[in-house]
């Protein structure tokens, strides 16, 4: 059983005063829940060891990917094949941060894997500031919180110039190398979290700047600003199978700014490996004895409660639960149909004592970093709502 | 207590970087720590239409202070320049209009085609000439973002003839994205 502490809420003008405008759902509901999920240090700790054990199997099976040739399989857009395999071939290509979302975790229940965000996640606001801000608003002692979120991503973009060295050597190594940040204009939610990991970077120590994706320019010789200006890196808030789908032609066009190295594109190309939930199934094939992993499959599973997933579907859209007998107890529609599906076995999300489910989710950056929780029903949708925790 | 560096390091928002100012002071209410402002040396320029943009922007040790270049009459440039008194009384001025909601600094598309001189020297130098307290919370602001980050072309600048020369081959994508609303959207 989830328990739970009650708060004194966050008014809407102290969010708005914060940066988070985000704070009401379409259907008038708050998204920041006024509860807490307690846990305890045990329970963080197996969390954060979950969190690096799980991406440790993620980078050894998108090796496996790549060497197998099994792209196909995972359903990854025939037109980023070539900027995958590149940015994977070299380590300036740094993967900035990620978020499992996991099952369990909580009251003796396994820690199960549901996905990995790993190339546009959201919930970072959320994480790394409010639900920190949650506790000192109730003035309760901020620390007892995993959620190292801001300073390891910030550490994290140093290690574009130190790669595995100390981060300490940033200084002495940075030559005034510039990082754009590009959201989409018009999205509230996109663009601060985009403007957050903007400074995040300003913080390590990088000259960084903001362009919208629709002002954004690019040609074989890089990535330029509205007035011209050239990055050395470029950070974009917008997922690399759009990308390849919508604009086929920026797909061709990154592939050769990452051949002609003349821009390094975060999150690189590789993490759309990590981010199809076919990876799943090859972490089962490579993994078998994981306690982390569900039974995952491309094609149905016999004889076992499950879900049926879009390789790269989102916010619980396009999800089907399906019972043991074949019959289908929930589905959601969407608009990712036409992606490739996979069958994961069903798992039980932690219950509170009013039947709502808690997902939690981990943030990585280079280490696992932090965590918050998502409430909702059976199918976690953008309806869903953000619960900080407390350690207790 | 938790004691693990890995587990936490946000005790009293020091872990938190930059962004623990702005949230330690909204939370308390409080003005946040001064920090050290750096006072700016600007030029400014007016356009065809009338409207300023800054076209250099440096770090000064001294008071701000700005150039202001505009075309008289007969399409003459000239140069005047002006002291910290003066640009902090336009800014105040200006600042006024933001209170009462006049200002175009707050307006939707403002600034993509310059603004007043008023309004672009409060847009791009707001902290260090009114202090920060007032900067930030201007900065909250979406439009008057964005409108301070398009009434600013120094950063990096490069000669207009460069510039038209290098774009000719550019493109920029995303047009016709359907990607633009305002709901949360690509958690998952």
């Amino acid at each position: 059983m989830v328990t739970l502490q009650k708060l004194n809420p966050l008014d809407d003008s102290k969010l708005e005063e914060l940066g988070f405008s985000w704070h009401t759902d379409s259907d008038g509901s708050k998204y920041v829940s006024d509860e807490l999920v307690e846990i305890s240090s045990s329970e963080a700790e197996a969390y954060y060891t979950a969190g690096n054990e799980i991406y440790d199997m993620y980078v050894e099976a998108a090796e496996y990917v790549i060497e197998n040739d099994l792209f196909f399989d995972l359903g990854i857009p025939f037109n980023l094949i070539d900027i995958i395999k590149k940015s994977w071939e070299n380590d300036v290509h740094w993967h900035i941060y990620g978020r499992f979302d996991l099952a369990g975790g909580i009251d003796g229940e396994d820690i199960k894997l549901i996905e990995f965000n790993a190339d546009t996640p959201t919930g970072l606001f959320e994480t790394a500031l409010l639900q920190w801000a949650l506790l000192k608003h109730n003035n309760m002692d901020e620390e007892n919180q995993f959620n190292n979120v801001y300073e390891a991503i910030s550490e994290n973009f140093k290690r574009l110039i130190t790669l595995f060295d100390e981060t300490s050597k940033f200084d002495s190594r940075y030559d005034g190398w510039k990082i754009l940040f590009s959201s989409i204009a018009e999205n509230d939610e996109e663009e601060a979290t985009t403007r957050l990991l903007q400074q995040m970077a300003t913080d390590a120590g990088f000259n960084t700047s903001f362009e919208y994706l629709e002002n954004t320019h690019f040609d074989d010789n890089g990535i330029f600003d509205a007035h011209e200006n050239n990055y050395e890196y470029w950070f974009k808030l917008y997922p690399w199978e759009d990308i390849a789908h919508d604009e086929p032609e920026l797909a061709t066009t990154l592939t050769n700014i990452i051949q002609n190295q003349k821009a390094i594109i975060l999150n690189p190309a590789y993490t759309l490996l990590f981010q199809s939930k076919g990876m799943m199934k090859i972490l089962c094939d490579l993994f078998p004895d994981s306690p982390y992993l569900l039974k995952t499959s491309y094609e149905p599973l016999d004889g076992i409660k499950q879900v049926e997933k879009a390789v790269f579907g989102r916010e619980g859209a396009n999800t089907k639960i399906i019972n043991a007998d074949g019959n289908v107890a929930e589905q959601t529609d969407g608009p990712y149909d036409n992606y490739k599906k996979v069958y994961q076995e069903y798992v039980e999300f932690p219950k509170d004592v009013k039947g709502n489910k808690y997902q939690a989710g981990v943030f990585f950056a280079y280490e696992a970093c932090g965590m918050s929780f998502r409430k909702g029903s059976e199918i976690m949708d953008n309806m869903s709502k953000f619960v900080g925790h407390v350690i207790v | 207590m938790i004691n693990n560096k890995h587990i936490s390091s946000i005790a009293s928002g020091i872990g938190l970087g930059s962004a623990g100012v702005l949230m330690m002071s909204v939370l308390t209410g409080c003005e946040a720590p001064q920090q050290e402002q750096q006072n700016r040396f600007l030029v400014i320029e007016q356009q065809t239409n009338g409207k300023y943009i800054v076209v250099e922007e440096m770090p000064t040790e001294g008071p701000s202070r700005a150039i202001i270049r505009e075309k008289d009459a007969n399409g003459n440039t000239t140069e005047r320049f002006m002291n910290e008194t003066e640009m902090k009384a336009l800014a105040e001025q200006e600042y006024q209009k933001v209170q009462n909601g006049t200002s175009e600094t707050v307006q939707d598309g403002g600034g993509s085609a310059g603004m007043g001189l008023a309004g672009t020297i409060l847009a791009v130098a707001a902290g260090s000439l009114l202090g920060n307290m007032i900067g930030n919370s201007l900065m909250n602001n979406k439009n008057f973002a964005k409108n301070s980050a398009s009434s600013n072309k120094s950063a990096y600048s490069r000669s207009a003839a460069s510039r038209a020369k290098k774009s000719s081959s550019k493109k920029s994508f995303f047009g016709s994205s359907s990607r633009t609303s305002s709901s949360r959207s690509y958690g998952s």
